[in-house]
């Protein structure tokens, strides 16, 4: 055993060039696959946050609007009771035309668009939250054109853009991670080779003197798995630096505040570090075992 | 010992067999010169001893194992009651003598307290326990090969392959040498060794095999290296 892990360490030792490309490069890789499983983890808890906020607007017409402020009307109060009878729907509220006026007046405070807005331009609306919100499509197509009705609005819809970009980020992360990966494994692969034909006299006596498997091949699989882990270490460090020095600033910043939720010190510790340490070790171990099976000779 | 039942190798790019219906057999304890000129076969047949290479034809004995039916996860206990022994030494240049001959046992898993008494052990057998932290490159020829004879030794194997070990030194170093595998070979232990030194076989007069052309042309239990040749 001890044999072993001495061999291992003094194969890193001698290519030390080549074992500190294998690290960064593998710590390059599985930093940005981190980076990528904590944009998915983002991306979800940001559905979460907006999903519980949206909901599905039906806008009533204009005589609608106009005629029945307190929704009592037979138009008005049909739609209400078939929307709260929906299995889809978990709730629905009414905004009258001048309520919603009211808000329109708080949320833009102080803007020149108040000038141009009067009430008689807001419909009024049922607000309906969706017990599941991925679903707000059917019922913008169950009331679109109904009677009474304008028009019918899933909020979804308008949050989706920051969601596509979420997704972007996310899938540009994960191509990199996978050509990275890829120069990752080559080097690896090419190490053990190097590593296997400097210490060929040795192997040879070692298979000539009766020496298993384990002891000619166990200290060049040792040598790939030490550089996934460690790679796997730094990516992880690299990815707390990048969270205290890039992210959290990013997202208390201005622009992002309150809209994208901020990334927790155990996302990176808790979750992406030790899906990295497993990721580094198993591809480090497969990459191993399939070029000693076909390149190198025991 | 040994037993070779109708062997023939025929390499893949060869035409000719490197073994042409061969079959031999060694008692425990023999001492026996395996002679012929170069391209006769003798290294094809030790390797087939060693399973570096498994015959097309016939079969291979050591001891009780069918060498060349061997499953590969076997060969490494095969080799470990084996040892061999080349015209180039083979030693490990960033060991020491003792570091080499301590090799061989590592790397089998033998415990690190076994090795420290067995070691200085063989090197006394070898007289080379004066030498034991010197290194490769600080050895003469003989010292060389009696540290290889020594890694070979150290895990009592049942037979001792010696591939023309007197090939690259002197008349007067190479009969230490044979001292030396005679002394081994009285411990019981069966001595098979390849040579083209013809001074060497004819003084020790032990058992000769002689292949010529991948068969065997002669088998004399206490012959010499032949005449006219």
């Amino acid at each position: 055993m001890l044999f072993v892990w001495r061999e291992a360490f003094a194969g890193l030792r001698r290519n030390l060039t080549m074992s500190i490309a294998m690290v960064i490069t593998t710590a390059i890789s599985l930093g940005l696959l981190g980076a990528g499983l904590l944009a998915v983890r983002t991306i979800d808890r940001t559905e979460e946050l907006y999903y519980s906020l949206i909901a599905v607007q039906v806008a009533l017409d204009e005589p609608t609007s106009a005629g029945d402020p307190d929704c009592s009307g037979p138009v008005c109060t049909g739609l209400r009771d078939e929307l709260e009878a929906n299995p889809l729907v978990a709730g629905v509220e009414y905004e009258s035309r001048d309520a919603a006026f009211e808000r329109f007046q708080r949320i833009y405070a102080g803007q020149s668009i108040l000038q141009l807005v009067r009430p008689q331009s807001l419909p009024a609306t049922l607000r309906v939250t969706m017990a599941d919100p991925l679903r707000g499509t059917e019922i913008v197509q169950q009331f679109t054109g109904r009677p009474g009705v304008r028009n019918v609005v899933d909020q979804r819809s308008t949050v989706q853009d920051l969601f596509s970009f979420l997704g972007s980020v996310r899938n540009a992360t994960f191509g990199l991670a996978i050509v990275q990966a890829l120069a990752a494994l080559l080097l690896i692969s090419n190490t053990i080779q190097l590593s296997a034909f400097t210490r060929r006299t040795e192997v040879g006596i070692m298979r000539l003197v009766g020496a298993t498997r384990w002891y000619t091949q166990v200290p060049f699989l040792i040598e790939a798995v030490v550089t996934g882990l460690v790679g796997a270490v730094l990516a992880t460090g690299g990815l707390v630096l990048g969270k205290l020095f890039f992210l959290d600033r990013l997202l208390s910043g201005r622009l992002l505040a309150n809209t994208i939720p901020p990334v927790g010190m155990s996302d990176v510790l808790l979750y992406v570090g030790p899906v990295l340490v497993i990721v580094g070790a198993v591809i480090a171990t497969l990459t191993g075992y399939v070029t000693l099976r076909l390149y190198v000779r025991t | 010992m040994i037993r070779l039942e109708n062997v023939t190798k025929v390499y893949p790019t060869s035409t000719r067999p490197a073994l042409d219906d061969v079959s031999v057999e060694v008692e425990r304890g023999e001492f026996v010169f395996l002679i012929g000129p170069s391209g006769s076969g003798k290294s094809t047949l030790l390797r087939l001893l060693l399973r570096e290479d498994v015959p097309n034809e016939g079969n291979v004995w050591v001891a009780n194992w069918n060498v060349g039916r061997l499953a590969s996860r076997r060969v490494p206990r095969l080799r470990q009651r084996m040892g061999v022994v080349f015209q180039d030494f083979r030693l490990l240049p960033n060991k020491t003598v003792a570091e080499n001959v301590a090799f061989a046992l590592e790397v089998i898993g033998k415990p690190r307290h076994t090795i420290r008494t067995v070691v200085p052990e063989v090197l006394d057998l070898v007289n080379l326990a004066g030498k034991a932290d010197r290194m490769p490159s600080e050895l003469s020829g003989g010292e060389a090969q009696r540290v290889a004879i020594a890694r070979a030794f150290v895990n009592r194997p049942l037979v001792l392959l010696a591939d023309e070990p007197t090939g690259n030194l002197d008349p007067e170093t190479s009969t230490g040498i044979m001292t030396l595998l005679e002394r081994i070979n009285r411990t019981g232990t069966t001595v098979v060794m390849a040579t083209h030194d013809r001074q060497i076989v004819d003084s020790m007069r032990r058992r000769v095999v002689e292949l010529s052309s991948g068969k065997l042309a002669r088998d004399d239990s206490r012959g010499v290296y032949g005449t006219g040749r």
